[in-house]
């Protein structure tokens, strides 16, 4: 059984313009010590999933609507606040885009790790900074000791990221949600971030979700990925199948607007865009969701008219849309 | 800032120097020396105070003793502000009535800051309908007019003390309090490590005491001083009328309320209590004045 699974997930934000189907309808599972990647732009519902899971979404006005969310086969969806609050941080733990604002500009950066340590484990004050001082080290953090009663301030973006992570991971929780952890970072730091991320997965079998927006991001580090557009995932494959294989018209589209900096005529062009912008989910076409902006929906096709279902091409590889790559040659020749 | 501070600063960044722990509240206490006025407020304020505490005991009069040969003196060696119309010792009395006018002053403030940070931050920090409810409240109590209510408290209450005055002056004058620790408790807990910390589990109640409530300290502060002048007014109107303090206890209104009779024939009966309540009062509000000008991040380095 997997560790995380989530089954048909729809979470909705009921506002005053209307009602915004943010995530409509996802299913996904994540295995135990295992990288999964939620690609998808802005506004795609990536991190109302991750929010959703956590159960961190202000309600209201966001509620989820249907689904259910297994983690370890305990239901997260029917929890009460006071059950969620012990999940938090010593099963599920999440590290936030932002580091610049993540941290108590007021606290020092020890209180912050203590307050999560004895929150979760029977520590006493002296033991629990001994252990947020291995902590700092772990996630590589020089003279760790001495920066303890530091305030966030004095620390770099890096920096400040490591310590997100060391209060992440600091009750050893089994998923660590990632949302956007290098965004806000150097690209010379992305990295250095990334690599840390993976090494704790791997010490300490801890599962993943990173969400980002970035392939290169999840072709370093995931196992598998899940690619979201407008609350939906369009497409779903192990990391390898997906990057040698792609099938959605719209997963194509993304990895055709990366930069290709080996080839030098490539240099010489434009950045591929993909034309056109994601539908409002306040009404979302009935339709396709991508046929506005697909290059293959014709306007005698079915999937302009009614939506294409999610299937499996492969075993492992699910799709939604009438015109995956693989059928799409055939149809050419 | 100056061209020179900043590079002072930075070298002591370089060098690794440790900013200490309080940078902010000794940014605020360095701007607050600043303030000329301020600083003189606060050591008048200061003076105030030390006399009202140490001017009885040092004091060789009695202060309720009634000798009436000694009446209506005026200021003397031996009685520098003079005496009433029972002969009593002004200079001590003033000094005990400072204990009991600025004692009633700070209960009531604190009381304020205890029913508004409470209230407020309840509403704030739970938000929805349960704010709605409260704030709809507050704008219906917010129409009464301070000083008939608290008459109408002491009223309803019977018996008139110190508590029963602290009560009184406090009981319809939190509003604003409330409201202003709401607003922050919103704006603070949009803030991402307010969420970080969910995400990880902490308890509401320490998000509130050790992540929001900290925060508000500033505000909590400049709204002591704001409030005080207000509420030390609204005693000495209270006295004034005789609905304060019993005799021969007495606070500076009562003491006005005294001289009142005789302040043509012996005006510094009346004058002394209201200089005090004046001074402090002043003082009071160049505090507070100088206390926002070093908190509020919005006027640093100007």
């Amino acid at each position: 059984m997997a560790l995380l699974e989530v089954t048909d997930l729809r979470t909705h934000f009921f506002t005053r313009a209307g009602l915004v189907r943010a995530v409509d309808g996802i299913d996904f599972s994540v295995e135990k010590g295992k990288t999964l990647g939620i690609v998808g732009e802005s506004g795609s519902g990536k991190s109302v999933t991750a929010l959703s899971i956590m159960r961190l979404l202000p309600t209201p006005p966001a509620q989820i609507v249907s689904g259910s969310i297994r983690f370890d086969g305990r239901e997260l969806t029917t929890l009460s606040e006071r059950q969620l609050e012990d999940v938090r941080g010593r099963q599920i733990a999440m590290v936030f885009q932002d580091p610049m604002t993540a941290l108590n500009p007021t606290l020092t950066i020890g209180t912050q790790i203590v307050e999560v340590l004895q929150r979760h484990l029977d520590l006493d004050r002296h033991s629990a900074r001994r252990r947020a001082v291995g902590l700092l080290e772990e996630v590589g953090i020089p003279r760790a000791a001495d920066r303890l009663d530091d305030y966030p301030h004095r620390f770099s973006g890096g920096m400040r990221q490591r310590v997100v992570i060391a209060i992440a991971i600091a009750c050893e929780p089994r998923l660590l949600i990632a949302d956007e952890p290098t965004t806000a970072l150097d690209v010379t730091v992305q990295a250095q971030v990334l690599d840390l991320l993976d090494d704790l997965r791997r010490e300490r079998d801890m599962a993943m979700i990173l969400i980002t927006h970035n392939m290169g991001v999840v072709a370093e580090s995931a196992d598998d990925v899940a690619v979201m557009y407008a609350g939906q995932i369009v497409e779903q494959a192990s990391a390898h199948e997906l990057f040698r294989n792609p099938e959605h018209p719209y997963t194509e589209a993304l990895l055709a607007a990366l930069p290709d900096l080996d080839d030098t005529r490539a240099r010489e062009r434009r950045l591929a865009a993909i034309p056109g912008r994601p539908p409002d989910l306040i009404d979302p076409p009935a339709a396709c969701r991508f046929a506005a902006r697909c290059a293959y929906a014709g306007c005698a096709d079915s999937c302009t008219v009614e939506p294409p279902a999610l299937r499996e091409l492969r075993p492992g590889h699910w799709v939604r849309t009438a015109h995956p790559a693989s059928e799409r040659e055939a149809v050419a020749t | 800032m100056s061209a020179t501070e900043i590079a002072g600063r930075m070298a002591g960044v370089e060098a690794g120097a440790p900013i200490r722990q309080s940078s902010l509240w000794q940014d605020a206490w360095r701007r607050y020396l600043r303030n000329r006025g301020a600083v003189a407020a606060g050591i008048v304020f200061l003076l105030i105070v030390v006399w009202c505490v140490v001017a009885p005991i040092l004091s060789p009069h009695d202060p309720n003793r009634i000798y009436f040969p000694d009446a209506y003196q005026g200021p003397s060696w031996s009685h520098p502000f003079g005496t009433d119309q029972f002969g009593r010792d002004l200079f001590t009395r003033a000094a005990l009535g400072g204990r009991i006018s600025i004692g009633i002053g700070f209960g009531a403030t604190v009381a304020i800051l205890l029913i508004g940070v409470v209230y407020g931050a309840v509403s704030g920090f739970v938000g929805g309908k349960l704010d709605n409810g409260l704030m709809r409240f507050l704008d219906a109590l917010y129409g009464l007019p301070y000083l008939p209510f608290a008459i109408l408290a002491l009223a309803i209450i019977g018996t008139v003390n110190f508590w029963t005055m602290v009560v009184a002056l406090s009981i319809a004058s939190w509003f604003i309090t409330a409201r202003v620790v709401r607003g922050q408790i919103i704006t603070l807990k949009e803030n991402d490590y307010v969420r970080a910390a969910k995400a990880v589990g902490v308890r509401w109640y320490a998000i509130l005491g050790r992540h929001l409530l900290p925060n508000t300290l500033g505000v909590l502060v400049i709204t002591i001083f704001l409030e005080l002048p207000g509420v030390i007014l609204g005693e000495a109107f209270l006295s004034f009328l005789g609905l304060g303090i019993n005799p021969p206890d007495a606070s500076w209104g009562a003491m006005a309320q005294d001289g009142r009779d005789a302040y043509r024939a012996h005006p510094h009966i009346i004058i002394i209590p209201s200089l005090a309540i004046a001074t402090l009062v002043l003082c009071a509000n160049f505090i507070a004045d100088g206390l926002r000008d070093a908190l509020d991040p919005r006027t640093r380095e100007t």
